[in-house]
Parts: structure tokens; sequence; C-alpha cells
């Protein structure tokens, strides 16, 4: 097989490699260490570059510190509002694809949606907050799993709108022949077709719902109910910032959605090249 | 008709939800913005434009605006221009590439407050590697975060180091859509690597950068937690952005009025990048 | 098969949301909870102190402490208090914020709860900052907020560098520019000044003991006073002590100016809050034991009168738990707790008593000091605007400060936006 220009790989190639991935993990690499030193070595005015004296200490605070608490509001909020959108944005493109709604609905809704996604959220922040209050979903992990549609819908439901873009009639067309109901269609024909699209999908809102921040920081009140971005601030107080613990609950933090590296880089390239479609 | 009610209940659900969420506060942002209306004290006096007019002669706001920008189109830029760069380094296949490239993922995947809490131990001014670096190799430190000159590029840099990854690997995996056959062919009638780049990758890849810098774009201009993490807008007003500017009226002098004025503005922006993103990635005619 | 599970998980979510939904509006019944919304930090560490000790004696009674950064305290227990959902029995407040809280009438009527209860407020609390609490800010205003912590602003010098050049205790702030400067110049290891020069509050608190000794005021009868002489001399003052402060002064937050004071790298401290120095003399943390006087400040054209500070405790009227409250907020406040809270952290107290407790003392020599500043001490300007006045004030201040702007526009355009806002 000849290689083209493009495929070459020479000495450059792997001296540019490593540089970047120098400067990719450095700034991990310094996570991780800081969450191993004593506090009195963080702030020293000559950083070293491993810790001298290892502890685990920052771990321990950051475990006793109700880590499980804030990790199960994290995964609870991000797990239920992403299914909540899957579950929509599955149901109203499959619609928008398949059904010409009137009055243009399908281009308007379409638009809206995006003007809602590129939106800066703080702007809605005030009007929800009093819609909130008035039925009584502030300060609760469901009126954050409801809030974070903002975010998760739109992504969502123009994510799937590629996908679902994708699947050919025809195979609903015959299941339809045979007397299969819409919802039977929908369920045993469309879902399985594109649940590649479905998981890469939910990926990525899993992500943006673990990391979101303003409207858990506006929308939450008790210690109790705290996510996990917002026990990560807790640590840098006015006075001081508890470095070790910092970085030891980022790490913590991040460590399930790390895991996923790899998966997660498979699912988003498959997911983003066939949205473009 | 029955088939189409089908429709109407499937699609209902994400109707609603969207609603309830935007419709009505995007309504009642309209309403404000037409009032100097302040939370704590409850008055609420309609004064028609005259909170348009007053932000508009705003200096802050102007600033606001013009960091908003800066900051959209410098990071967008170089994470674009450094994510093609990626892309065609890592074209083809050899030793452990994929390792590698789940390594370069990964400050995606890291918590933005983390992130920035990191680097803002790497930019303190006296304590800071970065700085400690200069000073070992006998330059002068810099004032990463308390230089109104720099502060905004400093942040423009974790933004890129966050990233950079992601415009990498949508472009990497727009990359492998082309046929080997067309680079074969190409180098085969004699083409250079840059003349192949330019005529025949470029061109090709073009549907696919667009998209990733409209992504970009859309994203660096809601820089909200990055100035919140890293510099709360100073020193003075360098790294103000749009967000922030509404994050206070809304959120620390309770000003609603001018609060939903300056979303307002927001807002006539974004229907601009919206209406750019509308033409040239999905076209009318495919909704 | 994969098909199938799918289905089912599809299924499950949709079957299991609304029940979620159903299932947390069910929650949060039974004993006595009190929730508090405080301060992070060494403030954070006091009140945990204070909740163990109650919890101690009140094993029916719960609690859960929100530990907050100024800024965003602020900000919750606004929207709390303002759609009166109740979230909050017991919150911190900054003094200057309270007229705010009073005036909306968010706050419980202590006075009452007192008269309830058949208590009457202890006298040994010091006047001046149980004040702060009341509205109308007399002597006679009702009681809407207890003082938890008596902060007073305070100033700081090295007694060892000071002798070492044969300075003494600067009595005019030209004194202590003189100071910084030859500190400077003698000690390249020492900054000759160090402040607070993070935008907003914080620079405000930090430039505040200037601009008065200078003659400065924020407002007269309620209009902004930034465009006066002697508030221009006070800022050009502040950028002449600038040059003898830290490059970075303008990001230094409490949190530098403490590591800066006890690391030995500051010279002159302008503005120190006791509850910020609490180990000063404690060898493991502190490289100047015993080599740092903290004093009131130096008078310029006036005399110097401290600036209080005071974190008052209130109860907010949508609150469920008002005499629960009331009963942890005169536990907090009594003498025994505030003892143990000033030794462990060194928690500025708000007893007169408590300031002469020969154990505290000479633990913290500077007690009789903040005794007699927090007697005399003034209050920031009392107006519901003030965190709007002070954030456009720190900004340009800052501005000033960065050398982006000349002083002279800085305190102008102030000014003017101050007006916009009193409008």
């Amino acid at each position: 097989m000849s290689r083209t220009a493009m495929e070459k790989k020479g000495i450059i190639f792997w001296v540019l490699l490593i540089v970047i991935l120098f400067l990719v993990l450095f700034p991990i690499y310094w996570i991780a260490i800081t969450s191993l030193k004593y506090p009195v070595e963080n702030i020293s005015p000559v950083p070293t570059f491993y810790p001298h004296r290892v502890t685990l200490q920052n771990y321990l605070n950051v475990l006793e510190g109700g880590f499980f608490r804030n990790l199960y509001n994290s995964l609870f909020v991000s797990t239920f509002s992403t299914a909540l959108s899957l579950t929509l944005s599955f149901l109203a493109t499959y619609a928008l694809v398949r059904f010409k709604f009137p009055l243009r609905l399908n281009y308007i809704f379409l638009i809206w949606v995006l003007i809602v996604k590129i939106l800066p959220p703080i702007v809605l922040a005030i009007p929800l907050y009093t819609l909130f209050t008035s039925v009584h979903l502030i300060n609760k992990l469901v009126g954050l799993v409801i809030v974070y549609q903002v975010y998760t819908l739109p992504y969502c439901l123009w994510m799937l709108f590629g996908f679902l873009k994708a699947v050919p009639i025809e195979y609903e067309q015959a299941a339809e022949i045979d007397g299969a109901s819409k919802l039977k269609v929908l369920t045993s024909i469309v879902l399985p077709l594109t649940r590649g699209g479905l998981v890469a999908t939910a990926i990525f809102s899993v992500i943006v719902a673990w990391d979101e921040f303003l409207f858990a920081l506006l929308f939450i009140r008790n210690p109790d109910l705290l996510t996990l971005p917002l026990r990560i601030v807790n640590f840098i107080t006015e006075y001081e910032t508890l470095w070790g613990e910092l970085m030891a609950i980022g790490l913590m933090a991040t460590l399930p959605v790390l895991l996923f590296s790899g998966y997660v880089y498979r699912k988003m390239t498959e997911g983003f090249s066939m949205s473009l479609k | 008709m029955k088939k189409n009610i089908f429709y109407y209940l499937i699609f209902a659900p994400a109707l609603i939800v969207i609603v309830f969420l935007t419709v009505y506060p995007i309504v009642n942002v309209f309403h404000m913005s037409f009032f100097k209306y302040n939370y704590l004290s409850d008055t609420k006096i309609f004064i028609g434009l005259k909170n348009f007019k007053r932000i508009m002669g705003d200096d802050l706001f102007h600033t606001a605006f013009l960091n908003t920008i800066v900051f959209s189109v410098v990071a967008t830029f170089i994470e674009v221009s450094l994510g093609i760069f990626l892309a065609l380094l890592f074209y083809g296949q050899f030793f452990g590439k994929r390792v590698f490239m789940v390594m370069i993922i990964f400050p995606m995947m890291l918590s933005t407050m983390v992130i920035s809490a990191l680097w803002k131990t790497l930019y303190h001014f006296d304590i800071g590697l970065l700085n400690y670096v200069l000073r070992s190799i006998g330059l002068k430190p810099i004032g990463w975060l308390i230089n109104p000159k720099i502060a905004l590029f400093s942040i423009i840099l974790v933004d890129i180091w966050q990233w950079t990854p992601f415009a990498f690997i949508l472009i990497h995996a727009g990359l492998n859509t082309i046929q080997r056959e067309i680079f074969e062919a190409a180098s085969i009638d004699g083409a250079n690597y840059f003349k192949t780049l330019i005529h025949i990758t470029f061109p090709i890849l073009s549907g696919q950068i667009l998209l990733v810098i409209l992504l970009r774009t859309i994203d660096t201009f809601r820089i909200f937690s990055k100035v919140y993490a890293l510099t709360q807008g100073g020193p003075g007003n360098a790294t103000e952005t749009l967000t922030y500017y509404v994050y206070r009226e809304g959120f620390t002098y309770f000003n609603l009025g001018r609060a939903a004025t300056a979303s307002i503005y927001i807002l006539i922006v974004i229907a601009f990048i919206s209406y750019f993103y509308l033409r040239n990635i999905i076209g009318e005619e495919s909704v | 098969m994969k098909k199938k599970i799918t289905m089912i998980i599809l299924a499950m979510f949709l079957v299991l949301f609304p029940a979620i939904i159903w299932a947390t509006g069910q929650a949060e019944k039974g004993p006595v909870k009190l929730t508090i919304a405080g301060r992070d930090g060494g403030y954070g560490k006091a009140m945990q102190i204070a909740v163990d000790e109650y919890m101690k004696k009140h094993p029916d009674v719960s609690f859960e402490v929100l530990k907050l950064p100024g800024a965003s305290l602020y900000e919750k227990v606004v929207i709390d208090m303002k759609n009166a959902v109740g979230t909050y029995d017991v919150i911190m407040i900054d003094d200057p914020i309270a007229t705010q809280f009073q005036k909306a009438g968010w706050l419980t009527n202590l006075d009452e709860l007192y008269k309830k209860k058949g208590l009457s407020l202890d006298p040994d609390l010091i006047s001046t900052a149980v004040k702060l609490g009341r509205y109308p800010y007399t002597d006679s205003g009702t009681l809407y907020a207890l003082p938890h912590v008596g902060n007073v602003e305070l100033f700081a010098y090295r007694k060892d560098l000071f002798q070492k050049l044969g300075l003494s205790k600067p009595a005019k702030w030209d004194d202590v520019l003189d100071a910084a400067k030859k500190i400077r110049e003698s000690f390249p290891d020492v900054y000759g000044v160090v402040f607070r020069g993070v935008k907003g509050n914080p620079i405000v608190a930090g430039f505040l003991p200037i601009y008065w000794a200078f003659g400065g005021k924020v407002l007269v009868n309620g209009k902004p006073a930034l465009d006066s002489q002697q508030a221009l001399n006070a800022l050009k003052f502040f950028l002449k002590l600038k040059q003898y402060a830290p490059e970075g002064v303008a990001m230094y937050n409490s949190a530098q100016v403490k590591d800066a004071l006890y690391g030995g790298k500051a010279g002159i401290v302008t503005e120190v809050w006791p509850s910020w120095v609490p180990k000063l003399n404690d060898p493991n943390e502190s490289r100047v034991v015993n080599k740092v006087e903290v004093t009131t400040h130096p008078g310029e054209v006036e005399k110097s009168s401290p600036m209080i500070g005071v974190w008052l405790l209130g109860i907010p009227k949508a609150s469920k738990h008002h005499d629960a409250a009331f009963d942890f907020l005169q536990f907090i406040t009594g003498k025994e707790m505030q003892i143990k809270m000033a030794d462990e952290v060194g928690l500025a107290p708000t007893r007169d008593s408590v300031y002469k407790v020969a154990k505290l003392v000479s633990k913290y020599p500077w007690y009789p000091v903040q005794n007699q500043a927090l007697k005399n001490a003034v209050g920031r300007p009392r107006t519901t605007k003030w965190s709007e006045l002070e954030n456009i004030f720190g900004t340009y201040l800052q501005l000033a400060l960065i050398g982006s702007m000349d002083p002279e526009k800085a305190l102008k355009e102030a000014n003017a936006k101050m007006k916009e806002v009193l409008e």
C-alpha cells in the first residue's frame, strides 16, 4: 500500500507529538501531584515538580466532606436530565422528520431551538427562577433536571435530527404494510437503527449536565443538594484556597467521565460525522 | 387522519417543555426591558426605551461587548487552526495512535471549575509555575491575570487548552471520510503536500470546518464560568464579558430591567450568528 | 435482544421520571432542622463549632450549614428572602447590606421575640455593633439582627523593621508612605505596603480608611461626593503608596494579604481585619511571631476613626422555625460561645467582657485596642444601594490603581455612575 505525503511520519512528527502530549498532559499531571501534596508545599514560592512528601489526607478530607452525597446528586441530575431530553427529542425529531406540521411549525420550531441553544443561559435565569419558585421546583434536584433541559434538549434535538434524517424510510414503510402500528415501528425499527446516535448524543448531554454551574449555583440552596461543580467551588474560599482538596475533588469528579474517554472519542467521532450529513 | 394525531402526540411533550422553559422567559425579558425594575425594592416604573439608551452609552457595556467579540473570535480562530493542524498531523496510521488521541481529549472532559482553578495556580504572579519557569530562564515574569492587557488572552489560553481537542477530533473525523484514493491520485499527479492541501483537502473539509467554527463561536460567546472563576471581570474591566455584565446587573445589583435590556442586545447578536448558521450549515430546504 | 433492552431502559425512564418528581415532593418532614447560610473560611469554622456545641445540648435539633463566599451568600439569601421560599432559618449579614434587608421587611423583628420569650438584650453586647442591626439606624430602632462578629478595620506594621530603621509608630499617612519607601529600599524581600486590590468590596474596604483620613466622604446628604478635592488627594496618595506594594496587588484579596503578612513579606498592612490573623503569633503558621503591631489607623486631615464591619445574624421572616432559630442566636452570641470561638478560630467577639478575658488577651494582644476601636467605630454609609455603590466605587478605584484611568477621571466617572444609581 503506497503512502501519500500526508501519511508519512518522520522524526519531526514524533517530536511534535511529544510536545503536544506534554502540553496536554502536563496540567493534568499538575492536578494529580497537587492533590498529593501537603498544604505547605502547595504555597511554596518555588514550585516542586513532584510531591516531596506524599499525603492522601486531601482525598480523605474530600470523602469525609460528603463527596458521595454530591456525587449522587450529580449522577442523579445528569442521568435524568439526559434521559428526559433523549426521550423527548427522540419522539419529537421523529415527528419532525416524518411529518410536515402546518404553519411551517417544523421550521419555526427548529430555529427557535437553535436560538435557545446559542442563547447564554444567564438571559433566562431570572424569569426561570421566578417561574420555578411559583411551581415549587426551586432547591430540588428535580428542578435542576428540568431546568437543564435548557441546555440538553436543544442539543439533543439537533443531534438526533441529524441521525433520524439519515434513517431510510423504506424499512418503516415495509413494516407498516405488514400491519405494524406507528408506535411499534418507532420502537422496534427506528430506535434500534439510531442506537449509535442516541448513545453519542447521550454522552455529550451527560457531560454538559455534569459540568453545569450557573443554574446549580442559583437554584440549589441546601448543602445536601449541591452538585459536584458547586462543591468544587467551595474549596476556593475568600480567605484561602485549599489547593490539595480542590485538585483531589477535581480528579475524583472527573474520573467517572475520564474513564469513558476512549468510548466518548469513538462515539463522538461517529456522532458528529453523521449529524453533518 | 389518525396517523397524524400520532405525530402531534409525540411532538407535543418536547414542544411543551421548550415553550415552558424559554418562551415565557424570553417574553418576560422583553417586557422587563422597558421598566426600571429593582428586584430588592420592588419598584417597577415604565421608562420606555431609556434602558436601551443608557446601556448603549455605558462604557462598561462597550468594553464587555468588545471583549466578548475578541474572546470569541480569537479563541475560535486559534482552536480551529490548531485543530486542523493536529488533524493533519494525526492523519493516517501510526504506532499508538488510538491511545494518543484518547489522551488528547482529556482536557475537554475535565470540569471547567477545576481547569480554571488549576490555571489560576499556574498563572499566579508570585508562586505560579509559569512565572517560576520564566524567572529561572532569566526572563521577566508576566502578569498573566493582573496585567489588563494580558488577562483576557490568559483566559483565551485556558479555553484553547480545554477545547482545541474538540476541534481536533471533529476535523479529524471529517478528514477520515475523505477517500484515500483522492490523495493517492493527487500524489501520482505530482501534487506536493501543500498543493494537495489547498486544492483538495480544504475544499472537501470546508463543511466540517465551518461547523466547528460555528460550534466554538457559539460556545465562546457564552463564556461565563471561566471569567467567574479566574478574574471576575478584572483587573479593571479588562475581562468583562456580556454574560458577566448581565450576571452582575441581574444578580449583584438586582436591576432586572437593565439586565433584561442587556440580554436583548445579546439576543440580537445571537440572531445574526443563527442566521449564518442556518444559511451555511443547514440550508432552509433541508428542514 | 439488544432492541429489547433499549426499549426497557427507555420505558423505565418514562415511568420513573414522574415517580421521582412525586417522591422528592414528599420528602423533608420531621424534627426541627435549622439551615444556616453563613460565610466560608474562619467564619465557617466558628459557625461549625457553635453548631456542634448546640447539638450536644439539644439533640433534637439538627443543622445544615452553608459556607459561602461573601458575594454568593448575598445573592442566595436575597433571592430566597425575596421569594419568601424560607430555606434559611439563620443568615449572616454584612452590616452595610443590613439596611437593604431591613427596609425590605425580610427579617424577623427580634424585639418582639425577646418580649415573647421574656428576655432582654444583654448590655454586654457592644452598642455600636448592636446598632448596626437596628432599623432605623439609631439606638432606639427596631432590632432585626444580632452582632455575631465584631470586626473592625485595623492597621498593622512590623515593629522589628520599624525599629531597625529608627521609625516610630506612624501618626499620619505621610509617615506611612515614608516608612513604606524606606522598608522597600532597605529590605528587598519585603513589600513596603500591602492591601487588598481586588475590585469591588475588597479595594473599597482597603481604601476607605485613607479616604476618610483625607476628609473624603462617599455620600453627603444622600448624594455621592466623590468629586471633591479631598477625595482626589486621597486617591493620589493611594497611588503613591501603591509604588511600594506588590506588583500583583490588584489581585490581592484577604488570602494574599494574610499570606504576605504571615510570610514576613509585608512591612505595613493598611487594612487588617482581626478575624484574618488569628494565628499571627502561632509559630506553626506565622514567621513573624511577636513582630507585628496591630493598632488603629493613622489620621491625616481628620483624626482616625476606625471602620466597623460587623457580621450580623438575622432570621428571615419566611423561616419556619423562628423560635428555634432565636434560641440558637442567643446561644451563639452568648459569652461562653464567643470565648470558645475566639479562642479556637480567632473570631472577633462582640461582647465587651470577652475582650477582657485574660487567656484571649495574651493570645491576641491587640484586643484592648480592638475593643476601644469597636466602641468608637463608624460604619459605612447606610443606604439600600450600598452593594451597587460599592461595586462602582471599587471598579473605578481599581481602574486607577492599575493605571488604566487617571485619578480625576476615575472619581468623576464613579461619581456620575453613583448618581445614576441613586436617582
